[in-house]
């Protein structure tokens, strides 16, 4: 992977992940932070900071990145609520012990997804 | 899927941290203010957008979303306010330079601004109602910028002289020009509206308002039309480089009514230069601009189209009026279709073929071709001339373009019958005497009549070709059938003519030679040998001869003169001297042909083989004749005084007219009856329009001609006057008509004909005893009309 084609996102922890630009702006408030204009730090550096994210939830985030973007790419008109479901027991299968993991239900994450980083196929549940 | 669905789940807001601290919220907008801050002041690098974008983003979540928003007008208020003032400060050019940079920096900010607040946006905004980020934006720029006491005006100020000073010829940034205008309409159509486009929609409506007046004192009409043209122009380009398109069409309204609307009138009458100069002197360029231009404005066209027919109508008038005109027909009807080519010609260079224009020339030249009573003679004359003559060594084609153009002018004839009569009278000259140069040609324009006007207009005509076909025919068996010793005496050369297909000719005496008589008994017999039943006269006015004749030093000459003229001359075999009288007498010939034919024969330079004492040029009734020994003429074959289709003298012309009138009666009477037939019961007004529209293809039919007719049919019990009415005439078919002496009244069979046509007895389904006393009971008036139309109808069904 290039590095112009990189953004890394690190974690309250302070792991990073680097993943594809094209997974990160999957959400829209990433590809605002990269594309707005005026200079902000994280354009400048191709790097975001999520003080308040922490490791576990940051990487099932990525991890719906990329099945997002291969999903999408094959399926244009599926309907919203199944794609969320699926891409929710994606992530919610990926690690059996993932529950036990996070601070708060599940749903947390969801409205962190949606909300937060405003991630369009997951927007139904706002 | 909706939301809604999903109540059923409780969904934990994403919290980062559970607030405690009472200052939260401030703590958090100054945050975010000295960001605002920093952007405004060009200083966001560095800046983080994560760090930003969560502190809105709790501040909303937290309840504290009308802080923000309120802080965020407040903060962005201020900004534009200094923003205001150093763009007042700009001095005279820089001014709008300023505005546009300042501008283009304020968007940017917004941007930026909008996404850090992008949760606000989407959530907190439109759940209360309130105006997004960047319509905010917007509407701040306009209200303390834009709508600032000191910049509005000055604004509107700078970019109406911009365009004044690119209308006298200066050049202009218009690309800062653009950027403006564009501000103004992202800024909302209103503010483009208001700001600016009225402004410049009135002044410009001003300036040319001037400007046209100025122009219009100085040029001339067509220089007056290219600067019009020239300045519409370039306001169109002009607003495609820095206006919103759809100030376009409103710009042209202006420049449109200004300088042609409110000119037009006299643009067009302009003395040397106006419409009908451009038509005379065919500047079609000119014309082709004053049509687009004219063609814009409501009632452009419709002034060029009136001004343009008035003229036509008012030259056609002339021509067809001035007698000096009327005296060579050829050359009038010359003029006539040079006349209709130079308009045709200005109509599809200049006028784009326009239908309307097309409609108005063809009403004009039906207008005034119709003004003089001569015009079907001399269109006759004018194709007579060409199939005698003009057409010789002409190819196919351009015969057939001269006849379709003279099919053009017949087209606008009223009195086709006129026409008609006098074809037939030219036709028949023509083909009698040889004279025709193709019959082809001939031929063509008999079937383009026949395809214009029908089968009936030209059967007859048809019937006269087949008349001389036939008679080559009938020659060719009576030559066969003669003995040879016939070789020494005359040849004849006879065309039999059918009577009803040739025009009418008066029998005249005419005492023909002995020798001649012998023959052409001969040729009787052999005719009525072979066509019983029919009767034969000579027509001794029409004929040719050729005669060998030797003068007095023996020379010898072959002279093809007149049969009138050949039974003159065979006089002097047996005398040299003749007193008129005494040849009156021999011949029998009428006065005024005799003194015709004596004319050409002994007054005409180079053609008098007679000579006349005393030697003046009328013929007197004591005048003597003398065959002249001392003839000469340059060729061996001398041709005399056949005389070619002349336009008809006064008396003549009288005569022709009368006879067609005639002629008209019996139509007018035809269509009546066939009227009547079909509509049973008719008011006079009605019946009138009727006849006209069904004769028009034909002639205009008199009304008074066609009341007389409407009584004379009521006379002969072909009509009724209806009893129940009072003030309207209302005429039925007699219930009784019977014909009286068919076989004796020949017009009554024409009509009687007409009716029995598909066995309706004369429309007898009123005959029915039952419908006469119901005609004749005292029903209320009003109903008496429908009554009788209903008992008509009745009558029908049950078969009458």
């Amino acid at each position: 992977m290039k590095k112009e084609d990189t953004v890394k996102l690190i974690s309250s922890e302070g792991m990073e992940f680097v993943i594809d630009k094209e997974a990160a702006m999957v959400s829209q408030t990433i590809r605002n932070m990269l594309t707005s204009p005026g200079g902000f730090a994280e354009a400048e550096h191709g790097v975001v900071t999520f003080p308040e994210i922490n490791a576990v939830i940051l990487e099932k985030i990525c991890q719906y990145f990329y099945w997002s973007l291969q999903y999408s790419r094959g399926k244009e008109t599926d309907d919203s609520l199944s794609f969320v479901i699926r891409g929710f027991s994606f992530v919610a299968e990926s690690t059996p012990d993932w529950c036990s993991c996070l601070r708060g239900s599940v749903y947390v994450v969801l409205h962190c997804m949606v909300a937060y980083l405003q991630i369009s196929c997951v927007i139904v549940l706002t | 899927m909706s939301a809604q669905k999903k109540k059923a789940f409780q969904i934990e807001a994403f919290k980062h941290r559970v607030v405690v601290d009472p200052k939260y919220a401030e703590k958090t907008w100054k945050i975010l203010e000295h960001a605002i801050h920093e952007i405004y002041n060009h200083n966001a690098s560095g800046l983080s957008f994560e760090e930003l974008y969560r502190n809105a983003y709790n501040m909303v979540l937290h309840k504290f979303g009308e802080k923000l928003y309120s802080g965020l007008v407040t903060t962005m208020t201020s900004h534009l306010k200094e923003i205001s003032s150093s763009v007042e400060a700009a001095q005279g050019g820089l001014f709008l330079d300023e505005l546009n940079r300042k501008w283009a920096e304020h968007n940017k900010a917004m941007q930026m601004i909008r996404d850090i607040l992008m949760y606000m946006d989407r959530t907190f905004i439109p759940s209360t109602h309130k105006t997004p980020v960047h319509e905010l934006g917007l509407n701040l720029w306009r209200d303390v910028v834009i709508h600032s006491y000191a910049i509005q005006s000055r604004l509107q100020a700078i970019l109406l002289e911009n365009v004044r000073r690119e209308r006298s010829g200066e050049v202009i940034d218009r690309g800062l020009m653009r950027s403006i205008t564009k501000m103004l309409m992202d800024l909302g159509p209103s503010v483009y509206q208001d700001d600016f486009e009225k402004h410049f929609l009135e002044v410009s409506a001003d300036f040319y308002r001037l400007e046209s007046q100025e122009f219009i004192e100085s040029c001339d009409c067509g220089e007056y039309l290219k600067k019009a043209e020239r300045r519409l122009n370039e306001e169109i380009e002009r607003v495609s480089h820095y206006m919103d398109a759809r100030s376009e069409v409103r710009i042209t309204n202006v420049v449109e009514k200004e300088m042609i609307e409110n000119h037009m009138h006299r643009l067009v009458q302009m003395e040397n230069s106006g419409l009908v100069n451009m038509i005379v002197d065919e500047k079609y360029e000119d014309l082709g601009r004053m049509y687009c231009l004219f063609r814009r404005v409501p009632n452009g066209l419709v002034l060029v189209r009136d001004v343009m027919t008035s003229y036509i109508r008012d030259t056609g008038k002339q021509l067809v009026t001035d007698p000096e005109r009327l005296k060579d027909p050829v050359d009038f009807v010359q003029h006539l279709l040079d006349l209709k080519d130079k308009y045709d010609k200005i109509i599809t260079s200049a006028f784009s073929n326009d239908k309307t224009f097309q409609n108005a020339l063809n009403s004009s030249f039906e207008y005034f071709i119709n003004l003089t009573s001569r015009s079907p003679e001399f269109i006759s004359l004018f194709v007579d001339d060409k199939l005698r003559k003009g057409l010789r060594g002409v190819t196919e084609e351009d015969v057939e373009l001269v006849l379709d153009k003279v099919m053009m002018l017949f087209r606008y004839l009223q009195e086709k019958d006129i026409f008609e009569k006098y074809y037939k009278q030219h036709l028949a000259k023509r083909l009698l005497s040889g004279k025709t140069v193709s019959e082809d040609a001939e031929r063509s324009l008999i079937v383009k009549l026949k395809t214009e006007c029908g089968y009936q207009f030209t059967s007859k005509l048809e019937g006269m070709f087949t008349d001389m076909k036939t008679s080559q025919d009938t020659m060719q068996g009576f030559h066969a059938s003669q003995d040879v010793d016939i070789a020494d005496g005359p040849m004849l050369s006879v065309q039999v003519l059918t009577t009803g297909s040739w025009p009418t000719q008066p029998i005249t005496t005419c005492n023909l030679p002995a020798e001649i008589m012998g023959i052409c008994e001969k040729f009787r017999n052999y005719y009525l040998g072979t066509h019983t039943g029919r009767r034969l006269s000579w027509q001794t006015n029409m004929g040719t001869a050729d005669l060998k004749a030797t003068f007095g030093k023996g020379q010898k000459h072959e002279l093809n003169v007149s049969t009138y003229q050949m039974c003159v001359l065979m006089l002097f075999n047996n005398a040299d001297r003749l007193s008129y009288k005494e040849i009156e007498q021999a011949t029998e010939i009428p006065a005024s042909d005799l003194k015709r034919c004596l004319q050409s024969l002994a007054c005409v330079k180079g053609k008098n083989v007679l000579r006349k004492e005393p030697m003046s040029k009328d013929i007197a009734d004591t005048d003597t004749f003398l065959f002249n020994d001392k003839f000469t003429s340059k060729f061996f074959k001398v041709k005399i005084g056949t005389v070619a289709a002349q336009r008809e003298s006064e008396p003549e012309n009288q005569e022709t007219r009368q006879r067609v009138e005639e002629d008209r009666k019996p139509q007018i009477e035809a269509a009546i009856v066939r009227i009547m037939k079909a509509r049973r019961v008719l008011d006079h007004n009605n019946i009138v329009a009727e006849v006209t529209k069904q004769l028009q293809s034909r002639f205009l039919p008199n009304p008074v001609v066609i009341k007389k007719r409407i009584e004379s049919l009521i006379e002969r019990e072909f009509l009724e006057r209806d009893k129940g009415f009072r003030c309207l005439l209302v005429v039925l078919l007699s219930s009784n008509f019977r014909p009286p002496c068919p076989v004796h009244h020949l017009l009554t069979l024409y009509l009687f004909f007409e009716l029995e046509k598909d066995n309706a007895r004369g429309g007898v389904l009123l005959g029915s005893e039952e419908f006469y006393r119901c005609w004749l009971c005292r029903l209320p008036e009003k109903s008496c009309y429908s009554h009788a139309i209903s008992v008509i109808d009745n009558a029908e069904l049950r078969g009458g």
